[in-house]
């Protein structure tokens, strides 16, 4: 059963003033312009912005695309938290864990409005840069993570909607990832002697902290005496961090052992049992 | 020496995971949502305790290593240790070459920090 509200979300795109820009969907011209400021469009990397920025702390244009690329997640956030305080209601889930989804969407705002004003502390703006999630359809990992842990049911169609593998992934795969990020720019602010840039995201940092926190605990209240829920949501924070590992390169031995444990029960469960017609 | 996590106060972010430079901290293959230090793999660096944000590992004075697995312990952390520098340089290597073609044509224009 599913509220009329939660079915108009689900058809309305993700709006913001000025309007999104993805970074994958970039026309020719917008390439160009991209590569104008930063020398090339592949440039704008939010790991090799944080090393220009390092290196060349006087450069404004880099400090601000590098802003800019964080202030796009921030708002993604606003987006994706406040559309599970309305789709979860559908799910029987307890109403505290809505209520953490709607203070997490108050957390991301608030995360927004530093971005911001730190953005034109430099002279930039919101929209300047392309979007690096915000916008865009949810990233390569988080979909991938998301089939593999579905199963059956509503979740299998949507499985980001499934608050179970939506917090495994989101909350404490995605976001305690993000706390090496976010310790890594207010380091980076103390280095240059930009103490906006290092209060800013030491405030970001404990908030994400407090959301994995967050994240974990409901992870743990759901799969509560069910081992399934738990292998399942263990399944998708590996796939998570095995995609996101693909595409830095650094593979780790345990993620690819678990892979192939996996697959081995899945062959085992695929060949299963002698039947009594068998014979 | 080792060090261990404390399970209670855990909150899986997985970060000293990522940080162990020998791998020595399991999650996936745990069986359950649950961080453990493989103390054969800890060679006591204690980057994991650094990066904590709950300061739950903590020393296990208890584990006695066998030298042999001190030292292949070691032998990893050196061969991880080593690839990282080989991405750090690659990372200032291209970092520089977009700024010395910057320094020929000024990414973008400059504006004054407010």
């Amino acid at each position: 059963m599913t509220s009329r509200l939660a079915e108009q979300l689900r058809s309305m795109p993700s709006r913001r003033n000025p309007p999104y820009r993805p970074v994958q969907l970039l026309s020719d011209a917008e390439r160009e312009e991209l590569a104008r400021k930063l020398g090339d469009a592949s440039n704008y990397d939010l790991t090799l912005l944080r090393t220009l920025v390092a290196a060349a702390p006087e450069n404004v244009e880099l400090k601000k695309a590098l802003v800019s690329g964080i202030v796009s997640a921030e708002f993604a956030g606003i987006d994706a938290f406040s559309r599970k305080v309305c789709e979860w209601q559908d799910w029987p889930v307890p109403w505290e864990l809505i209520l953490a989804m709607a203070r997490q969407t108050w957390d991301e705002v608030r995360h927004a409005q530093l971005g911001v004003g730190l953005l034109e502390s430099y002279g930039g703006h919101v929209g300047e840069y392309p979007d690096t999630l915000a916008g865009a359809p949810p990233s390569e990992a988080s979909q991938a993570a998301a089939r593999v842990a579905a199963r059956g049911g509503e979740a299998a169609e949507e499985p980001m909607r499934d608050p179970l593998i939506s917090l495994s992934v989101t909350n404490v795969a995605l976001e305690g990832a993000a706390l090496e990020l976010f310790r890594g720019m207010s380091e980076l602010g103390r280095r240059i002697g930009d103490r906006l840039m290092e209060h800013c995201y030491d405030y970001n940092w404990a908030d994400e902290v407090t959301h994995t926190t967050i994240g974990d605990y409901w992870v743990k209240q759901l799969c509560e005496g069910k081992p399934e829920e738990e292998a399942r949501a263990l399944r998708a924070h590996a796939m998570f961090e095995a995609v996101r590992a693909r595409l830095s390169g650094e593979q780790s031995e345990e993620i690819r052992r678990f892979f192939e444990e996996e697959m081995e029960r899945g062959t085992t469960a695929l060949s299963g049992p002698p039947t009594s017609e068998a014979g | 020496m080792a060090v261990r996590i404390v399970a209670e106060a855990c909150i899986n972010c997985g970060w000293c995971r990522r940080v162990c430079p020998t791998e020595t901290i399991r999650y996936f293959t745990t069986g359950r949502r649950l961080h453990r230090v493989e103390p054969a793999g800890c060679i006591d660096c204690d980057r994991c305790v650094a990066v904590c944000p709950e300061h739950c590992i903590v020393p296990d004075p208890e584990y006695v290593h066998d030298p042999a697995e001190l030292e292949a312990a070691k032998a990893k952390a050196r061969a991880w240790a080593a690839r990282q520098r080989a991405r750090r340089e690659a990372l200032r290597r291209r970092a520089a070459q977009v700024l010395a073609l910057a320094s020929r044509r000024p990414l973008s224009e400059e504006v004054p920090h407010a």
